[in-house]
């Protein structure tokens, strides 16, 4: 069972951009089964800007399956953007999944925003000023909305989709004082606590691709700045041509403090 | 003795790196969070990629704008978005 997944974050498109990204994605049948956004796909989060990432990523022939990220928040306008994506045909996760027929099997996608927070020892705790506790409170939420998706869907192969990072693997290269606005270790508790294939997320534009969960599910980090190609390909599964096979000790930086 | 600066000597440069570094993500005009802003000897160096030649222009011009004695170079390239030559095979 092969499963083919091709994934982007952060494109952050306006009218200034489209266009960019069609080329590349009308070749997408021919190497993928599903397309996953991992979140900032505008600007601002405008209705505007909205359409130019439906022009773009509408209308496709394979499915796509997308999160919201932090500049879709923007401007307060959720809602509106959320229905124009989904008006041309794409997916919008926020804790909860989809399962998708491929050829290689049924795949499941469950996916959440996110939040940052920190990593495990380095992190914000649910104590103090109420500030404090909505914002653990806010990461400890999504986190527990993406547990409960990934280990509530019937599938074959099963991907996690989100914008902030589940793992600090991925954010080498960014400053370490700002790694807990990147992500959570709460959202890596919540992929390992499900049979997890794949987790996917966007957001850290200088971080690097490759990590693993301490649980071991691979975590690539897809955004456009890290990736520098209109979206990266895995195929994951059991029967692949080995000679081609990237093994797991390869994967992943090391983390900073270690 | 706390010392204060004369009025005409500016703020500091490290003031001025946060504040430009603010101004990249809450200026609508801009609103880039992956654009890094380095104090070099003689200037400071803004470095990161965006998504249109249009975009790195729009920033260096805000940035210009706001802080017009600030001297500013720029090593910001756009993204590729080019179809993938290979792809990552996970077992």
């Amino acid at each position: 069972m092969v499963i083919r997944i091709a994934a982007v974050g952060d494109v952050h498109l306006d009218e200034d951009v489209v266009g960019r990204f069609r080329p590349a994605l009308e070749e997408l049948p021919e190497c993928a089964d599903v397309l996953l956004l991992a979140g900032d796909l505008t600007r601002h989060g405008t209705e505007a800007e909205a359409r130019c990432v439906a022009e773009e990523f509408g209308g496709l022939a394979v499915p796509v399956v997308t999160v919201l990220g932090n500049h879709d928040h923007q401007c307060d306008q959720v809602p509106q953007v959320v229905k124009v994506l989904e008006d041309a045909g794409i997916t919008v996760l926020e804790g909860n999944g989809v399962v998708l027929d491929c050829a290689g099997g049924r795949l499941g996608i469950a996916g959440v925003k996110g939040f940052g927070g920190g990593f495990a020892g380095r992190c914000a705790s649910d104590f103090g000023e109420p500030e404090m506790k909505a914002f653990v409170r806010t990461t400890t939420d999504s986190a527990d909305r993406l547990g409960a998706a990934l280990r509530s869907l019937d599938c074959d192969m099963l991907v996690a989709l989100t914008h902030y990072s589940p793992v600090p693997d991925t954010l080498a290269g960014e400053p370490l004082e700002i790694y807990p606005f990147l992500g959570s270790y709460q959202l890596g508790q919540a992929i390992d606590s499900a049979p997890t294939a794949l987790a996917v997320h966007g957001h850290a534009h200088a971080g690097t691709e490759r990590g693993t969960t301490p649980g071991g599910v691979r975590v690539r980090n897809v955004a456009h700045p890290v990736i520098k190609q209109a979206y990266s390909v895995f195929h994951v599964g059991d029967q692949l041509d080995t000679d081609q096979v990237s093994p797991i000790g390869q994967s992943g930086s090391q983390r900073s403090w270690s | 003795m706390t010392h204060h600066r004369d009025i005409g000597a500016g703020p500091p440069d490290e003031y001025v790196e946060a504040e430009i570094q603010r101004l990249l993500v809450e200026d609508p005009a801009v609103a880039e969070q992956g654009i890094t802003v380095v104090r070099r000897e003689r200037a400071l160096v803004l470095y990161g990629e965006v998504e249109s030649p249009h975009r790195r222009e729009e920033i260096l011009r805000r940035v210009s704008e706001r802080f017009p004695d600030v001297p500013i170079t720029s090593d910001i390239g756009v993204i590729r978005a080019q179809a993938p030559t290979e792809i990552e095979q996970l077992p």
